[in-house]
C-alpha cells in the first residue's frame, strides 16, 4: 500500500515536471525509459549511477536513524576519495593491482570516517550540531581535493591537475569492456544487505535505532548514546568514503576538480525517499540511477533534459515524504496534577 | 462578605483519570485563600480551569456574577484574571523589559520600544519595592527576580484575581519572605489571591482562608483561625490505612546505601546524604512531594545518573552486572521509544539477555517466542507486537516496560511512580507483578508521591525532603 502510494507519487511528480517544463509527456517519458532500460548501455548506465547512491544513501540511513543529521556525505565521499588516491600514490607499482584495490578501498572507507567521526565528536563533546558541522565540512573537503591534486598527488608530467591515473589491473573488475557497470554495483548491494542485517540483527544496530528514536529511553536503560553517536556517525563517512573509492577506482580512475558529482548530496533525497530504510535505500538508489540515465537520453533530444532531472527529484522526494504517514501522538495524555 | 468567584460542581477527567469530581468553592475579594492538596489532587487543574487554559467537563462558574469563559485564556485575562504560573512564560534571551513588554503588546504597525510598552510594569515593579534592572537579559536573572517578571507580567493587565501555582517551591527563604509582602501588599489593594501550595507552614503564614482538595474532591474550606497544621494534614492525606504487612525484620540483608549524594540535572544538591538499607523481598517506600530528589535518588540506583558521593552496595553481587529492573517516571519519555513497535520497546532490556542474543547478534525466533510470551504472560491487549507502542493505551504501555523489566525476578526493582496515570485495573494489575517481584526475593524500592500505594505496598515507608530521608512526612513540607 505504502509502495503503491510511493510509486504512484513518484509518476504524478515526473508527469507534473514534464507538463512545467512543456515537454511533451509520452515522448519524453518514451525517452526516459529508453535511456534507462532500453538496451544494456542504458541499463548498464542506470546501474552505474546507481551504484555511488546506493552506497551514500545507506550511510545518511545509519546516520540518521541515529539521530545524526549528517549532511555531510559529499565531503566525506571526497575525503575518501582524496584517502584512497594517497594509498594508491604511495603503493603504485609495489602492490600488484588486485591487491592495491582493496587497499584504496579500506583507506577510503577510513578517510571518510574520520572525516564523520570528527563531526560527531564535535556535536557530542563540544555542542556543535552536525547539521552545522557536517555542512561547512563539505566545503573544507572540496578545498582540500582543490589542493591535494594541484599540489601533492598531481601527476608530474605537467598534463592537467590530476592524480596519477590508476593502471587498469588496479580498477575494480569489469564485467564488459564496453559499458560502464563495475564490480562496485555488487559492492553496494553487499552494503544494503549488511546494513539491513546490522539495523535489525544485531544489538548495535537496535541500540543504534533506540538512541535515535528516543535519546531519553536510551539513557533510562543505560545506553551510552554518545558512543552510539559518534559510532554511527564513523559508519555514516565509512559507507560514503567508500562510495568515493568505488567511483575512484570504478569509474574515474583519477582524481580532479571536476571529481565530485553530487552524489553524496543526493544520498539525502535518496535515503528520505527510501524511508531511512535499507532496503528502501536499494529501490531509490536505483530510481534516481534510472532517473539520471534516462534524462542523459532525454537531454540528447531535447533542452533542460539534465536540469529537468534535479527539479523531478525534488518534486518526488517532497512528494513522497509529504505523503509519508506521521507517527500517530501519544492516545492518552498524563493526567495533570 | 460577597464572593467575587465562585465555581459550582465543577468536574474534569483526563482519560480515566477524574481530575476534578464536583468541586465548588467560593473566593472573596481582599483575601488569600490557599488551596491545598498532595500531587494530584486536582489544584493546578482548578487554577487552570479559572483562569482559561482548561475547560471543565461539567459545572459552572462566575466571576462578579457573570459566566467565566471556560476554555478562553486570553477572555479570562480580559476580565481580571491572571495567573503567575510554576514553569515561567519568560523568553530567557529576551530583556527584562522586553519580556514585561510582551504582556502589554501594541498594534503590530506601532514601534516596538520595550522600555516604554514595559513602562507600567516597571513602575509598578517601583511601587512594590522591587528593583528591575530593564536591559539584563532575562536569563541571568537569579529565580526569584524571574519570578518577579512573572508577576509584574500577570498584573500588568489590572488583574482582580491573581493565582499563584506554587511560587514558592523555587525561592529562597528571603525571597519568598519578599514575595508574602508582595501578596499581602496586592491583598490591600483589593485584589483576591489564590495562592497553590503544599506547604503547610507557609499556608499558615499567609492564608485568609484555606480549602483542601484531595483525589479530586472537595474535602473543606476554613478560615486560617480555625484550623492547625496537623488538622490541614489529616485533610489533605485522609486516614492512613495500616501497612500491608507488620513490619518484620527477617529479611536477607539485600541493598545497602550509604551517605549517598546526587546532583540534579542543573547541578544542584538533589540527594543530600542518603542511607537506607533494603532488605531481599523487602518494599521499601520512599515518599515525599515532587521534586525533593526522587527522580534523582531512583536515578542513581538504577546507574542511570552518577553519584556524587557515597556507596551503593547489594548483597551477593557487583552491581555493574547485577539484575535491575528500573520503571522510570515518566513513562512516555523515558520508559518508551513511542515511534518503536512494541517488539522493539520490549527489546530495551532483552537486547541485553543471554538467551536472545548470540554474539553481537539478535536471535530472532528466539525473541519472537520471548515477545509472544510476555504479551500472553502479562496481558497485554496488542494487536501484532509490530505495531507502534504509541497504539497502546497508557495502561497497556505501562504493561510493556513492567513485562521488559519482570519477565525475570531482578536482583533488584526500582519504581517511580509506577501507576500515575493508571486506570484501577492497571493499577491493580502493575501492583501485583512488583509484590510478586518482592515476593520472589527481588529488593524493592518503590518511589510514590502517593500514599495509599506506599500504605497497600510497602513494608515500610520513609519520605525524601529536600535531597533528605525522614521517617515521616514532616508537617511542614506535607
Amino acid at each position: 500500500m505504502r509502495l503503491l502510494a510511493t510509486v504512484a507519487a513518484l509518476g504524478l511528480a515526473l508527469v507534473l515536471t514534464l507538463l512545467v517544463f512543456g515537454l511533451p509527456v509520452a515522448d519524453s517519458l518514451r525517452l526516459l525509459g529508453e535511456g534507462a532500460f532500453g538496451d544494456k548501455f542504458g541499463i548498464s548506465r542506470t546501474l552505474a549511477k546507481a551504484t555511488p547512491l546506493l552506497l551514500t544513501g545507506l550511510g545518511m540511513v545509519i546516520a540518521w536513524r541515529a539521530g545524526m543529521y549528517n549532511i555531510g556525505g559529499e565531503g566525506q565521499l571526497i575525503v575518501g576519495a582524496i584517502g584512497g588516491a594517497a594509498v594508491a600514490a604511495a603503493l603504485m607499482g609495489k602492490v600488484v593491482g588486485p591487491v592495491l584495490n582493496p587497499l584504496i578501498l579500506a583507506a577510503a572507507m577510513a578517510a571518510g570516517a574520520m572525516w564523520s567521526g570528527f563531526a560527531g565528536w564535535l556535536q557530542v563533546a563540544r555542542g556543535v550540531p552536525a547539521v552545522i558541522s557536517t555542512i561547512l565540512l563539505n566545503f573544507v573537503a572540496i578545498q582540500l581535493l582543490a589542493w591535494t591534486v594541484q599540489g601533492p598527488l598531481r601527476r608530474s608530467d605537467g598534463g592537467l591537475p590530476q592524480t596519477v591515473p590508476l593502471p587498469a589491473d588496479t580498477m575494480l573488475l569489469k564485467f564488459d569492456r564496453q559499458l560502464d557497470l563495475h564490480f562496485g554495483l555488487v559492492i553496494a548491494v553487499v552494503a544494503v544487505l549488511l546494513v539491513t542485517a546490522f539495523l535489525y540483527g544485531t544489538r548495535s544496530g537496535f541500540r543504534l535505532r533506540l538512541v535515535g528514536a528516543s535519546p531519553t529511553a536510551a539513557r533510562a536503560n543505560r545506553i551510552p548514546s554518545e558512543r552510539v553517536a559518534i559510532g554511527s556517525m564513523m559508519l555514516s563517512g565509512a559507507l560514503c568514503g567508500l562510495a568515493g573509492g568505488v567511483e575512484y577506482t570504478g569509474i574515474t580512475g583519477t582524481l580532479g576538480t571536476g571529481f565530485p558529482q553530487g552524489w553524496g548530496f543526493l544520498a539525502i533525497p535518496v535515503a528520505l525517499l527510501g524511508g531511512l530504510h535499507p532496503l528502501g535505500v536499494l529501490l531509490s538508489g536505483l530510481y534516481f540511477g534510472a532517473l539520471f540515465a534516462g534524462s542523459e537520453n532525454l537531454a540528447r533530444f531535447s533542452t533542460g533534459g539534465t536540469t529537468l532531472i534535479y527539479v523531478i527529484q525534488a518534486a518526488a522526494v517532497l512528494a513522497v515524504v509529504a505523503l509519508a504517514p506521521r507517527a500517530k501522538p501519544a492516545k492518552i495524555k498524563e493526567a495533570a496534577a | 462578605m460577597t464572593p467575587i468567584l465562585r465555581l459550582r460542581e465543577v468536574s474534569k477527567a483526563y482519560g480515566p483519570t477524574v481530575a476534578l469530581d464536583r468541586v465548588s468553592i467560593d473566593f472573596a475579594p481582599n483575601e488569600v485563600h490557599a488551596v491545598l492538596g498532595e500531587n494530584g489532587a486536582g489544584k493546578s487543574t482548578l487554577m487552570n480551569i479559572i483562569a482559561g487554559f482548561v475547560a471543565p467537563d461539567s459545572g459552572e462558574g462566575t466571576l462578579r456574577d457573570l459566566p467565566l469563559p471556560f476554555g478562553r485564556p486570553f477572555e479570562a485575562r480580559r476580565r481580571g484574571i491572571a495567573m503567575v504560573h510554576q514553569h515561567f512564560a519568560l523568553v530567557p534571551a529576551f530583556s527584562a523589559a522586553e519580556n514585561l513588554s510582551l504582556a502589554n503588546l501594541r498594534s503590530p504597525w506601532q514601534t516596538h520600544r520595550p522600555v516604554r510598552d514595559a513602562g507600567h510594569s516597571l513602575a509598578l515593579a517601583e511601587q512594590l519595592g522591587w528593583k528591575v534592572e530593564p536591559d539584563r537579559l532575562t536569563q541571568d536573572l537569579p529565580v526569584g527576580v524571574q519570578q518577579r517578571l512573572e508577576i509584574l507580567k500577570a498584573l500588568s493587565s489590572d488583574a482582580e484575581v491573581v493565582i499563584f501555582d506554587e511560587p514558592t517551591a523555587v525561592l529562597t527563604p528571603d525571597e519568598v519572605e519578599d514575595l508574602f509582602r508582595v501578596i499581602r501588599e496586592l491583598k490591600d489593594r483589593g485584589r483576591t489571591i489564590i495562592l497553590i501550595a503544599h506547604k503547610l507552614s507557609e499556608v499558615m503564614a499567609i492564608a485568609d482562608r484555606v480549602t483542601v482538595l484531595r483525589r479530586g474532591a472537595f474535602v473543606a474550606t476554613a478560615p486560617i483561625t480555625d484550623v492547625d497544621a496537623d488538622q490541614l494534614a489529616t485533610w489533605m492525606v485522609g486516614e492512613v490505612p495500616g501497612t500491608r504487612t507488620p513490619v518484620s525484620a527477617s529479611f536477607e540483608p539485600g541493598l545497602r546505601v550509604t551517605d549517598l549524594h546526587v546532583r540534579g540535572s542543573r547541578g544542584e544538591h538533589a540527594v543530600r546524604g542518603v542511607s537506607f538499607a533494603i532488605g531481599k523481598g523487602e518494599i521499601l517506600g520512599i515518599g515525599g512531594v515532587d521534586g525533593n530528589g526522587q527522580v534523582e535518588l531512583a536515578e542513581a540506583l538504577a546507574r542511570v545518573r552518577p553519584t556524587a558521593a557515597g556507596s551503593i552496595y547489594l548483597t551477593g553481587c557487583d552491581l555493574e552486572e547485577a539484575n535491575l529492573a528500573y520503571i522510570p517516571q515518566d513513562r512516555q519519555s523515558d520508559g518508551l521509544a513511542l515511534s518503536m513497535s512494541i517488539r522493539d520497546n520490549l527489546l530495551i532490556t532483552g537486547h541485553r539477555r543471554r538467551e536472545l542474543t548470540r554474539g553481537p547478534f539478535l536471535r530472532r525466533r528466539a525473541i519472537e517466542r520471548w515477545t509472544g510470551d510476555l504479551v500472553d504472560r502479562f496481558q497485554i491487549k496488542v494487536g501484532s507486537v509490530r505495531d507502534p507502542v504509541s497504539s497502546l493505551s497508557g495502561g497497556n504501555q505501562q504493561k510493556v516496560v513492567v513485562a521488559r523489566s519482570l519477565d525475570q525476578i531482578p536482583d533488584l526493582l526500582i519504581a517511580v511512580n509506577p501507576t500515575r496515570g493508571l486506570d484501577v485495573r492497571a493499577t491493580d494489575y502493575v501492583h501485583s507483578q512488583i509484590v510478586a517481584a518482592a515476593d520472589a526475593g527481588a529488593v524493592v524500592a518503590l518511589f510514590s508521591t502517593d500514599r495509599d500505594e506506599l500504605a497497600a505496598l510497602a513494608h515500610r515507608t520513609v519520605f525524601l525532603s529536600r535531597g533528605q530521608l525522614t521517617d515521616h512526612l514532616v508537617g511542614g513540607d506535607a
